[in-house]
């Protein structure tokens, strides 16, 4: 009997192979785009008009309906709001993660069900595993490894959510789509934020925080040593467009948004043992004792120690880490079982 | 599972006698109407004669049907032709913010050509006032374009009225008559038009061939160079099955014209109430009376159009949307948000046209089905409150 699967389409050649292969397997396969609107001034968003057009090209390719929903507001709500406060606190959010779950694996799984799909479906590449419950863990391509944004899920969700991705490599998918001839088999990858490209954050920050104002760069003791242009546009752990000159290589070591000040240093200050997560989040419900943790998406999961105590996890990693980042989010493994996750408050 | 058609507005089934009387002109009677020897002499008789007939049947003399490609051709060359001829005496055009794509786009590119286009407001049930044609005109003006009725919410314009208005002027008035043509009487000398265009696809006729009316004396270019075919007007070897399978929708629909209007002004009626009785939080979107015979669109608050349209189609009835996320803008459509609807209202609207094979049962099942549908999508959207709750 072949199961009803709703396929969230962002005209990406992911999830347009992933659909591919649902439809292969003889389920019964129907599109999806989100509309996320459109950033006035024109800059395309990552379901924008190009991506719904491309996702509709490769569903009648497929043949196999398509539809569009919109979720500009909720995005609007949810995700650019969110992404824009938190920035304004000196923090370095992950949109991602937030899209993931109010959104995709949210308000969509609910229509889904809603709507009597058996199943919504993906092109993260992330895995699902039945064993004496539902477990997700990392894909088989671990460069592409997107199980980092997807800690956030409700546990229950995960009996009704597909990967069709999770033993493929990103190589392998683009064949697929080439072999199958969809249409977007050539398309590049996206990187960036979706929702405003690189070279315009700082404008869309501006334009987004107008409280947002210069102040000064100090150093660990407190001298000024520049003046930056809002905090919004600094990330720590990054090094260009201070605008000093000094003689060693300076660094944005945090963000202090109470003050309006940009802290910096030398890289070596970078590093910190353990971190504070809030908004805490758990797939598993009992966690083993030998626990990893990745505090950015590039970055390997690295073992440590966790304490959990009043909704917070305290994360002591066994070696220092590089640039802890408040707002970022934390995701801890138990090998390649995803265990939770949570929002880095505070660096230890 | 039974399979509910309910998006006649879009296109509708060819009528079997259309087929039927389609058929030979694929292969005994081939010939090019153009052509002098028999074969050629044969198709020219049968177009000719479904020239009298569509002529007659709104009142125009067989001289002034043009045969197109369809609405959309009959479109552009009433804009772009009567704008190139005029256009040594004006450059001004009038037409109205709720055309279908085929007279806006056109007159969008008119403009980058040089001339000065005036999009005229609605009302909120999407009626254009005759009196703002009136105070738009100016001695520039060369074109005025009005839909005889809105494609999405079924108003049906004041046209003769605006008629004339334009004839007292000497402005040839043009009217998209896509959705009536076939479903409404119509009369060019009644609606005072100058140009009308019509498409067969509409009316069970096949797709692909439709025809604009020209009022003697109207000056107009073509836009379609090569042969001498439609004496000048539109080159291109005809479609002469197309055509002929026109002429017996045509035929067909001047026969029931009178009783399917009726049929299926209570059938809509009927749908209309059921929905509005038995969803709370929706409206109807249109002009309550001034209104097609087949056309209901109507806005459910607080759901996405495209989910209901999917569950819908999951169960077998088909019916359109009234948001354009789909078609590739993101907005929703220019005509819901000229009636003054906000996008999210815009965003849940839901259009349902009947056709000459609706029946009473297809409209119970889906004012069965409907409210249950609704009622799950809205018990997962955060917007919705019952009426009554804070």
């Amino acid at each position: 009997m072949s199961k009803k699967v709703l396929v969230a389409m962002s005209g990406g050649v992911d999830s347009s192979v992933a659909a591919y292969l649902l439809k292969e397997q003889g389920e019964e396969v129907t599109g999806l785009t989100m509309c996320l609107g459109s950033e006035g001034g024109g800059a395309a968003r990552c379901c924008g008009a190009d991506a719904i057009a491309d996702a509709r090209r490769v569903c009648e390719k497929l043949q196999i309906s398509h539809f569009v929903f919109d979720y500009a507001r909720e995005f609007e709500d949810k995700v650019i709001g969110k992404y824009v406060t938190e920035y304004g606190r000196g923090r370095t959010p992950n949109p991602c993660v937030d899209c993931n779950r109010y959104l995709k694996f949210g308000t969509l799984l609910a229509q889904a069900e809603a709507l009597g799909f058996d199943y919504l479906a993906t092109g993260h590449y992330a895995q699902i595993v039945r064993e004496e419950g539902f477990f997700l863990k990392r894909p088989r391509d671990r460069v592409k490894d997107q199980t980092y944004f997807l800690y956030a899920l409700a546990p229950a969700a995960l009996e009704k959510i597909l990967f069709p991705l999770a033993s493929l490599t990103k190589d392998e998918v683009r064949a697929i789509a080439g072999k199958a001839g969809l249409p977007v088999a050539e398309k590049r990858e996206s990187q960036d934020l979706c929702f405003v490209d690189k070279h315009n954050h700082a404008d869309f920050m501006a334009r987004r925080i107008p409280g947002s104002k210069p102040g000064p760069i100090v150093d660990r003791q407190g001298k000024q040593l520049g003046t930056h242009r809002g905090i919004a546009h600094y990330t720590i752990g990054k090094r260009s467009g201070l605008g000093i000159a000094h003689p060693v290589p300076l660094y944005v070591l945090s963000l202090d948004a109470a003050a309006n000040r940009v802290v910096v240093g030398e890289k070596g200050a970078l590093k910190a043992r353990g971190l504070v997560a809030e908004d805490v989040h758990r797939l598993v419900e009992d966690w083993p004792p030998e626990v990893s943790a990745k505090i950015r998406y590039r970055r390997k999961a690295a073992p440590c120690d966790v304490v959990f105590a009043q909704g917070k996890i305290t994360t002591l990693f066994k070696e220092e880490e590089e640039a802890i980042t408040p707002g970022q989010a934390v995701v801890y493994y138990h090998g390649d079982y995803v265990l939770g996750g949570g929002t880095i408050a505070a660096v230890l | 599972m039974k399979r509910i058609y309910l998006d006649n507005a879009a296109t509708t089934p060819t009528d079997p006698e259309v087929v039927k009387a389609m058929l030979p002109y694929f292969s005994v009677n081939f010939g090019n109407p153009s052509s002098l020897h028999t074969f050629g002499q044969e198709a020219k008789r049968a177009i000719e004669e479904e020239r009298d007939r569509i002529a007659s049947f709104i009142g125009a003399s067989p001289e002034e049907i043009v045969f197109t490609s369809g609405g959309t051709e009959s479109d552009n060359l009433a804009l772009k032709g009567v704008a190139l001829a005029g256009r040594g005496r004006g450059d001004h055009i009038i037409t109205t913010v709720v055309e279908h794509h085929a007279v806006l786009e056109t007159c969008h590119y008119l403009e980058k050509e040089g001339f000065r286009v005036t999009y005229l407001a609605v009302d909120d049930l999407g009626i254009v006032d005759p009196e703002s044609v009136k105070k738009a005109i100016t001695d520039k003006t060369i074109l005025i374009s009005v839909m005889h009725a809105n494609n999405e919410i079924g108003s049906i314009q004041p046209i003769g009225e605006i008629g004339a208005i334009a004839a007292e002027r000497g402005i040839p008035l043009h009217t998209d008559a896509v959705q009536t043509f076939g479903h409404l009487p119509i009369s060019v000398d009644e609606l005072n038009v100058s140009l009308l265009s019509a498409s067969a696809h509409k009316l069970y006729g096949p797709k692909g061939v439709g025809i604009l009316y020209i009022r003697k004396g109207t000056k107009i270019k073509p836009i379609m160079h090569g042969g001498e075919q439609e004496r000048g007007r539109r080159a291109s070897t005809h479609n002469v099955p197309g055509i002929v399978g026109l002429g017996k929708a045509v035929e067909l629909a001047a026969q029931s014209l009178q009783e399917e209007r009726e049929g299926l002004s209570r059938l809509r009626d009927k749908f209309i109430h059921g929905v509005l009785s038995r969803i709370e939080q929706t409206g109807l979107n249109g002009h309550p009376v001034q209104r097609l015979p087949n056309n209901v669109s109507v806005c459910v608050s607080y759901i996405e159009g495209e989910a209901m349209i999917l569950r819908l189609d999951m169960m077998g009835i088909a019916c359109s949307s009234g948001s354009a996320c789909s078609s590739s803008s993101l907005e929703p459509s220019h005509v819901l948000t000229a009636i003054g609807l906000p996008h999210e209202a815009a965003h849940g609207a839901l259009r349902f046209s009947l056709g000459r094979y609706t029946t009473e049962e297809d409209i119970d099942a889906v004012l069965e089905i409907l409210p249950g549908i609704v009622e799950k999508l809205r018990s997962i959207s955060p917007l919705y409150k019952k009426n009554g709750e804070r």
